[in-house]
């Protein structure tokens, strides 16, 4: 019943993330509105029993891309004399977003608790990685197997796209 | 016929269904460069979160395949913001705004 509840918290944040960050008017409202629905695709990854998915999206997403994304909304005329003073409906979303940290949370300790006998089993064989996270070892093992192409040929293309980035703003700087 | 729960693939393709369809609205609608760029990323996400969802629900278990593909997705996502958001630096540089409708050129 909670497992339901939980669920359909994650999906109704996701969508009406969503649909703020397609329609919102102001840009910055829109930019935080993608930060809820992120937040929400967050927590339906540990759904998946994707506990390393969740982690990635927190801190490559959220950290990363989001906050990227806010700063670009200064390049923007549309932002200029946006709210001077919280409104309320913003006040209401911070709300509804820390409840979903709280929500998210509760979940990981859920799993872990599920999870403790299994942990306390293995911790006590040392050199042995415990198997019990989800599909997160998996994932490294198909990295550096059957993937290795794959993973080398995004590490080239991240590794591009940064000295590609930095080309195109060094080319545009203000002349002297 | 019972609510879909945590369970149930299909909830997990609406939902990302909702999420591209977002996507596609704001990257049509969006006047402002970064309105699209808002929009790709809600299309990637899409595209990733449906990655897991296969991957969770193969008929033998648990297949660790989708997650890596999703892994790599958001890694594209990643790239591509990097430099999306150097061309918008280019483009504020040579006409002072990011408005799609009015941008020309790149050149100064």
């Amino acid at each position: 019943m909670i497992e339901n509840l939980l669920f359909w918290t994650c999906c109704l944040v996701t969508v009406t993330g969503a649909i703020g960050a397609a329609t919102m008017r102001n840009l910055f409202h829109a930019a935080l509105m993608l930060g809820l629905c992120l937040a929400g695709v967050a927590g339906l990854y540990l759904f998946l029993e994707a506990s390393y998915l969740a982690c990635i999206q927190v801190i490559v997403y959220i950290g990363g891309i989001l906050v990227l994304v806010l700063f670009a909304t200064l390049f923007s005329s549309d932002i200029k004399g946006a709210v001077q003073r919280t409104p309320l409906w913003l006040r209401l979303s911070g709300l509804v977003g820390a409840g979903l940290a709280a929500l998210v949370a509760g979940r990981l300790a859920q799993i872990a608790i599920a999870h403790a006998a299994n942990l306390d089993r293995t911790r006590s064989q040392p050199g042995q990685l415990p198997d019990v996270i989800d599909g997160t070892r998996a994932i490294g093992d198909l990295l550096v197997g059957p993937w290795l192409v794959p993973f080398l040929v995004a590490a080239m293309l991240l590794t591009a796209a940064l000295v590609g980035a930095v080309a195109i703003v060094t080319r545009y700087r203000r002349k002297p | 016929m019972s609510i879909p729960g945590p369970d149930s693939l299909s909830a997990y393709l609406g939902v990302a269904a909702v999420l591209f369809s977002a996507g596609v609205l704001a990257m049509a609608t969006r006047r402002n460069a970064i309105g699209v760029l808002l929009g790709l990323e809600l299309m990637l996400n899409a595209a990733a979160l449906q990655f897991a969802a296969y991957g969770r629900f193969r008929a033998d278990g648990l297949d660790p395949q989708g997650q890596t593909a999703a892994v790599f997705v958001i890694v594209v996502a990643a790239a591509e913001a990097a430099v999306a958001l150097a061309l918008l630096f280019a483009v504020y540089r040579t006409s002072k705004d990011v408005d799609l409708e009015q941008t020309r050129e790149l050149r100064s």
